[in-house]
């Protein structure tokens, strides 16, 4: 009983921490929030991940690292291609990638 | 770490867990959004670990917290978190509802929201045998991505000074 009451509880926060990551991609048209947020929407699938791949620990952590390290990478990508676009453009809001561009 | 307990700390780690995500959507200046990441990160270690995958929690705590979200942490404290910023409340709402009820229905439709069991004893080297056989394809694109990553960044960099 205890391990079904854990069990409920962490994929309905995860649930959780998907809903409010999509809510905050979608609200703002800031580039940085998206990112953060996009990092929220990660925390969530990471914790089904885990949750999910219980019966077989070893596989469950080694595909957890493998989605660490690329996320990590992916984020550091995704920084540097937003400090870019700030220096041309002095500001991170998408309508003027939408207006043509910069 | 009595077992009747568990439930109440996930419950209490998970309610930490979408208040930081809450504020990180609404937080008027970045910076403090970025460390409430790096705080919902190091949360979300705390309950990993409670799960039973410590090793996954301090690859999270290490790699994740104190590379990548750090990274972001510094970048934002450099170029200044206050951003000029419009919202549009009704369109995220719906967004997050429609993940929401997405979510719960493949969750609940295909029972998965009971597939968690407490996991059994596992080491360090049999993560490694697994990473070294059953995902060494994997592990090899990993290092390609991640040899890609440092190119691209300084590239970017270098392109950057170059203008």
């Amino acid at each position: 009983m205890t391990w079904e009451a854990v069990s409920a509880e962490v994929f309905m926060f995860a649930v959780a921490l998907a809903a409010i990551g999509a809510y905050g991609v979608s609200v703002t048209r800031n580039l940085l929030r998206i990112l953060l947020s996009i990092e929220v929407i990660f925390n969530s699938i990471l914790l089904m991940v885990v949750a999910m791949l219980s019966a077989y620990p070893a596989l469950g952590s080694a595909f957890s690292i493998v989605l660490i390290s690329i996320v990590s990478a992916e984020v550091i990508v995704v920084v540097a291609v937003l400090v870019a676009y700030y220096r041309l453009s002095r500001s991170f809001e998408t309508t003027e990638l939408e207006e043509g561009g910069v | 770490m009595a077992v009747e307990h568990i439930p109440l700390y996930v419950g209490i780690l998970g309610g930490i867990l979408v208040v930081l995500a809450y504020y990180i959507t609404v937080a008027k200046d970045l910076v403090y959004a970025s460390i409430a990441l790096a705080l919902l990160g190091s949360f979300n270690a705390a309950l990993i670990a409670l799960l039973g995958f410590p090793i996954v929690a301090v690859f999270v705590v290490i790699v994740y917290v104190g590379a990548a979200v750090m990274f972001i942490i510094i970048v934002i404290s450099m170029l200044g978190g206050e951003q000029r910023e419009q919202r549009e409340e009704f369109r995220g709402v719906s967004t997050g509802l429609l993940v929401a009820s997405a979510l719960l229905t493949v969750l609940a439709g295909a029972g998965i929201y009971l597939v968690y069991s407490k996991p059994g004893t596992y080491t360090v080297s049999s993560v490694s045998q697994v990473l070294a056989s059953r995902y060494l394809p994997a592990l090899g694109v990993l290092f390609v991505a991640l040899a890609a990553t440092l190119v691209e960044a300084i590239s970017v960099a270098r392109r950057l000074e170059q203008q």
